[in-house]
């Protein structure tokens, strides 16, 4: 029989703590699985939460923990929106890529038939936004039919340098559904100079070129900057300049250079730190796009069905959550 | 805005303020607005509510015997928790004991939470004697009593003195030991640990905590106050965690008859009026 006296320290511990507190119990050598289910059901019966049990001490919270999906902006909510990389080569070779693309990265294209299939699961799972990425999409010579197969089902982003929209790519673009789909393209600077010292020569003058053609095919157009944090405070003629373009403020997403991939430098990001974007790539499903080549990012090769991999995704998100907020408890500094 | 009603409360878990700037919020831009004071004690709480400091009190059991003595019977309780209008208190051994009622006591040793307790102290005291049982410490009567006097002064609301004398079961410090139905509910009464504990007598239901107000404190200020307590609803999703942390599902009139039991204990034990 397990020991009673357990029960009563559970019931004492947790009696003299705030809603939302922790405090720990140690457990007994010999019946510690029995102890462990022991304190999970008087968890469960008392409306507390059995937060983990670690080298035969049980950490439990008074009440249960918050619904961490609730704290969330609702396009925030993991299962929401579904990336795509649909290939990893570029004709770019950035210096701070997240992905390390380049001309001579292999292609590792999740293919026109899986995409379709993404799309239908991603449909029927609640998704509501698919978001393209890569590499460079407008490389793949059946984008047009990847993109139809998508936006066939859902409201869908493409991201691109903008600096292939000639001729046989050109037409791919031209075939493509306006009303469904925005364009997001990279741009880092209201002068080629920046741009073009992390991206290549002249790409930035060839990246608003693009924007043009773009926008006069009609389609919508986002663009997406790449900055160190500390370039953060300078935004202001950055912002006029793409207000020249026509790019709509809202439209203007800026945002901070990672350390992953390539890159030297930048923001580090854990799962912990980061709210997940679940993110397909020919090898798996990933927590979020920016560390879509990170296999400590990875959270299953299997990508179907989608649906298991975005259940997968959430109930780690509610684990690490549960284990930060336990940590908080922990490590008072007041 | 209307001047608020004062409540007061006894400070014997964090929640309490978590609870009570709940309630002060709920109340809040309607025709009857509170804020609280906390108090370490009831004693304090009492005293508080006689001088005047405070409008309404949020007492035990106890504290309202303590109040109706120190008003000659003229406060008044307004309203109270469902949970409080059939609380009880319940006496436990060793599973297998077969002690089979309060009888089964004579000879034994019976552990008691603290003496200001109604549930784990003066109720258990007065049931022994309604069964004929005399009792005592060291030997003294029928049933040998083994007192735990911790965190006085909060009339046993912390649960701690009963979880320390149903430790006292479990070393065979005692064969019995008496607490509220609370606390038997918060060990997962012996459906948890089959084998632990068992019940051997439970008492009949009787009144605990309510709010006691003076007559001095106007119909007009009180009546609007306890119409919109009793309209919290456990349904809603803003009212409901406070009722949760509180230990209700509705706010009820209170069951003054509830009370009788206790009120004759305490004439019995001759415990004081006051503190
Ligand atoms: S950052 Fe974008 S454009 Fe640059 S190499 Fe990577 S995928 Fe290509």
């Amino acid at each position: 029989m397990v020991n009673p006296l357990l029960v009563l320290d559970l019931v004492e511990r947790t009696g003299a703590l705030p809603v939302g507190g922790t405090t720990t119990v140690p457990l007994g050598e010999v019946a510690r699985e029995h102890e462990t289910e022991l304190v999970a059901l008087w968890c469960e019966r008392n409306g507390n939460e059995l937060v983990g049990v670690r080298d035969g001490v049980a950490t439990v919270r008074r009440g249960r923990s918050p619904d961490p999906f609730a704290e969330l902006a609702p396009d925030q909510v993991p299962g929401t929106r579904l990336w795509i990389y649909t290939n990893f080569d570029c004709n770019l070779a950035c210096d701070y890529c997240c992905v390390r693309s380049s001309p001579q990265a292999a292609r590792r294209a999740v293919g026109a038939d899986k995409v379709a299939q993404l799309a239908d699961e991603a449909a029927d799972a609640g998704v509501s936004e698919l978001i393209l990425t890569g590499g460079e999409p407008f490389l793949l010579p059946d984008l047009d039919d990847l993109v139809a197969a998508c936006t066939a089902r859902l409201p869908t982003t493409l991201l691109t340098n903008a600096m292939l929209f000639r001729g046989r790519r050109l037409q791919m673009l031209q075939r493509m559904h306006r009303d469904r789909l925005v364009l997001q393209v990279s741009l880092d600077s209201a002068t080629p100079e920046l741009h073009d010292r992390h991206r290549g020569a002249r790409s930035w003058e060839r990246a608003v070129a693009g924007i043009r053609i773009a926008q006069a095919e009609g389609f919508r157009v986002r663009v997406a900057a790449t900055l160190e944090p500390e370039r953060f405070t300078e935004l202001e003629p950055f912002r006029a300049f793409l207000d020249t373009l026509g790019i709509a403020r809202g439209d203007q997403v800026i945002r901070a250079l990672a350390h992953r991939g390539v890159a030297e430098s930048g923001l580090e990001l854990t799962l912990e730190s980061l709210i997940p974007e679940i993110t397909v790539t020919a090898d798996g499903v990933y927590w979020h796009p920016v560390s879509a080549d990170h296999d400590d990012h990875l959270v299953t090769r299997e990508l179907f069905p989608l649906r298991d991999a975005i259940d997968e995704v959430r109930r780690r998100f509610v684990e690490i959550r549960a284990r930060a907020d336990a940590a908080a408890q922990w490590f008072p500094c007041a | 805005m209307s001047t608020p009603l004062i409540i007061g409360s006894v400070a014997y878990t964090p929640n309490v303020v978590t609870i009570w700037e709940g309630m002060r919020d709920y109340f809040a831009g309607g025709p009857a607005e509170m804020d609280f004071v906390l108090y370490s004690n009831y004693g304090r709480q009492v005293d508080a509510l006689l001088a005047g400091h405070i409008d309404i009190a949020w007492n035990t059991n106890l504290a309202w015997v303590r109040t109706v003595a120190q008003t000659g019977g003229e406060c008044r309780a307004l309203a109270q928790r469902d949970t409080d209008t059939v609380f009880q208190t319940i006496f436990v051994a060793r599973a297998g004991s077969a002690l089979g009622g309060l009888e089964g006591l004579k000879g034994r040793r019976l552990a008691l939470g603290s003496q200001d307790s109604a549930q784990a102290a003066i109720l258990p005291v007065h049931y022994l004697r309604q069964a004929g049982l005399t009792s005592g410490g060291d030997g003294g009567g029928d049933v040998e009593l083994l007192r735990i006097n911790s965190d006085v002064g909060k009339h046993g609301d912390t649960g701690r003195s009963e979880l320390d004398a149903l430790r006292a079961v479990v070393e065979d410090r005692a064969d019995a030991a008496a607490l509220g139905v609370n606390t038997w509910e918060a060990i997962g009464r012996d459906e948890l640990m089959p084998g632990a504990f068992e019940v051997f007598w439970e008492s009949p239901t009787y009144s605990h905590c309510n709010f006691t107000a003076l007559p001095t404190l106007d119909d007009e200020r009180v009546a609007p106050w306890v119409a919109q307590l009793l309209a919290m609803d456990f349904d809603n999703p803003a009212h409901r965690p406070i009722l949760e942390m509180e230990g209700l599902r509705q706010w009820v009139l209170p069951k003054l008859d509830g009370y009788a039991s206790l009120f004759e204990a305490v004439e019995e034990q001759g415990i004081s009026p006051r503190w």
